[in-house]
């Protein structure tokens, strides 16, 4: 039995090539201090943009407001003249219906005031039921579920 | 003042005050008046005075005339509907906004 001469893995010729250990630094396009110098300057400069769009919000609250002001005693005013105006279509719905009702008065029940100390003239304004009394249960609903709807 | 509960105890006095009309404004002025009444006169002598103020702050605490009153218009616009006198677009009132109220 014949034995294998080893053989030892040598080194090759002229040697190992010499190991890559010096540092490659990433190219550099700004140095600290610019880079600082430039966050500021950048900052500094979308502050002002956020300046001049403060300005122009509060300038557009300010228009809305205003307008909303100047419209507010208008719409109050026409609420109240669709109040009124069914307040009398009320009455005279209730004069309507109930003429053939005997000893029915308009604005009492059987001729008994709703209330005695009031003076004649004073407006007794209506519940919102009443409101609503000589109304269709559909337009009653509307009203009511109005602010579900919007 | 004269109207003190039948028992008075200090749940009495602490909890008597707490539900008025004073809060809510629509009938303030009539529970004044009433209590006012009621102090000048008395309990059983300010019950044939104070009738009529006493009868209305009822009504606007209450509602019942007014209820009453809608209950007999839609009954007799339900009975008019029903005998024929009353058609059926003619049954009930249109209105005028939505929003008036």
């Amino acid at each position: 039995m014949a034995a294998a001469i080893p053989r030892q893995d040598m080194p090759p010729t002229g040697g190992y090539k010499p190991i890559p250990y010096k540092r490659i630094p990433a190219r550099t396009y700004f140095s600290g201090p610019a880079l600082i110098a430039g966050y500021f300057g950048i900052t500094a400069g979308s502050c002002y943009l956020y300046y001049l769009n403060c300005l122009s919000v509060h300038r557009e609250e300010i228009e809305r407001r205003s307008a909303e002001f100047a419209l507010y005693p208008m719409l109050l005013a026409e609420r109240d003249r669709v109040y009124m105006k069914q307040l009398r279509v009320n009455r005279d719905a209730e004069e309507e219906l109930m003429k053939n009702v005997p000893g029915w008065e308009v604005g009492t029940l059987y001729g008994k005031p709703v209330y005695r100390n009031l003076p004649k003239d004073t407006l007794i304004e209506p519940g919102y039921v009443e409101y609503y009394a000589h109304a269709n249960y559909k337009d009653f609903a509307k009203r009511t579920n109005l602010s579900r709807w919007s | 003042m004269s109207l003190s509960p039948f028992l008075r105890s200090p749940f009495t006095d602490l909890t008597g005050a707490m539900v008025s009309h004073q809060w809510y404004g629509q009938c303030a002025d009539m529970e004044l008046k009433v209590m006012d009444c009621l102090e000048a006169y008395g309990v059983d002598k300010g019950r044939k005075k104070c009738d009529t103020l006493i009868q209305d702050f009822q009504e606007c605490a209450s509602r019942k005339i007014r209820n009453q009153r809608i209950i007999e218009m839609r009954q007799e616009r339900h009975r008019q509907y029903k005998a024929g006198e009353r058609s059926k677009e003619d049954l009930y009132v249109p209105t005028i906004k939505t929003n008036g109220y």
